[in-house]
């Protein structure tokens, strides 16, 4: 891809995309299992989030991880855009993706159990383009709230596109 | 116990976590779901110009939270508000990574830490004479760069077999709120 055409789809998606809604939505269920197993991967011990299943038990922070990701998959990398009458997805080649930053908040959030419904929703944050590097980053906000419509984290994830992936 | 009457600003609390393996970030990869191959095979991962499997950029962030976990005791004192990083460096099999956590304000109940994730790489141990006695995964599969030896992030220290060439750098950047009980 020429320098040219790259530039010109930064300015497209700085434009579309800052501070817009992502439409839809991602649905994730939430086992024991799976708060177990991720746990583990961490070597944490601690009954709170590791006991047995009938005695009830909550996923660790790091689980956060789990649902970032989900929205990264089902939501940023999914989302479709029309450009010069063409359809086309944000990035163009997932392996000029990178992972540049993340934030949780877990202000006034409740923790994850077994058997909970998480959706999670998102909204484009500031897309900037590095000039020297041509690397096009974009702040992804993300709210994730449990069947009761309770909030269960606010992630902020920062993605880095390299010249080629948008 | 931990309470804001005894803590203090430049206070530093520190986990180090040498056990990054493949099957380690196997087991993440279907943990968390992020099955993206470049973490889980190395074939790919050298087809994507990166020398090898590289850890996931939040598998590392998963420490932080486990610190702060454990130094709340899993909510007994405390509450996370809020964890932020940058990822800057590539974390690989045979790291250590080490995660510091430092105090650098303290308001009401709240607590505020700069954070960083450091990995340590261990290329190889010489002997005197500078035959190579050890090679570990970097220096076989050649992770180190010009860049980090102009940086000056390449380093030796004598150990039992002899002189250890190994890298430290900063992977991760960032911060941390926690907000105590008392």
């Amino acid at each position: 891809m020429e320098p040219e055409e790259i530039k010109k789809n930064a300015e497209f998606l700085i434009k579309n995309l800052s501070g817009k809604e992502v439409t839809g939505s991602a649905n994730i269920s939430i086992r024991y299992k799976k708060l177990v197993d991720f746990a583990k991967v961490y070597g944490i011990t601690d009954p709170k989030y590791v006991g047995p299943e009938e005695e009830g038990i909550v996923a660790c922070h790091g689980f956060a991880n789990h649902f970032t990701i989900k929205a990264l998959y089902k939501l940023l990398l999914g989302m479709k855009l029309t450009q010069d009458g063409k359809e086309r997805t944000f990035i163009l080649n997932p392996n000029k993706l990178l992972h540049a930053g993340q934030l949780y908040n877990w202000e006034g959030c409740v923790d994850v159990r077994p058997g909970d419904k998480l959706n999670v929703k998102a909204n484009w944050g500031k897309v900037w383009l590095i000039e020297e590097n041509l690397i096009l980053f974009a702040n992804f906000h993300v709210e994730v709230r449990n069947q009761d419509g309770d909030l269960v984290c606010k992630p902020v994830v920062t993605a880095a596109v390299r010249p080629g992936g948008y | 116990m931990v309470k804001i009457a005894d803590l203090k600003v430049d206070q530093v609390i520190k986990d180090e976590f040498n056990g990054i393996t493949r099957d380690l970030l196997r087991k993440y990869a279907k943990a968390s779901g992020d099955t993206n191959p470049i973490h889980t095979n190395d074939a790919i991962a050298e087809k994507a110009g990166l020398k090898g499997i590289i850890a996931h950029g939040l598998f590392s962030y998963g420490f932080i939270t486990k610190l702060f976990e454990d130094f709340l005791e899993h909510g007994k004192y405390g509450t996370l508000i809020e964890t932020q990083v940058e990822m800057r460096g590539m974390v690989r099999c045979g790291d250590t990574l080490i995660t510091e956590a430092k105090i650098s304000k303290i308001e009401g109940n709240r607590v505020y830490f700069d954070v960083n994730q450091i990995t340590l790489t261990n290329v190889d141990i010489k002997d005197k004479e500078g035959n190579i006695v050890k090679q570990f995964e970097a220096g076989e599969r050649g992770y180190i760069s010009e860049k980090d030896i102009e940086k000056g992030l390449v380093k030796t220290k004598q150990v039992d077999k002899g002189i250890l060439t190994y890298r430290e750098r900063i992977a991760s950047p960032g911060s941390v709120i926690i907000e105590l009980n008392e």
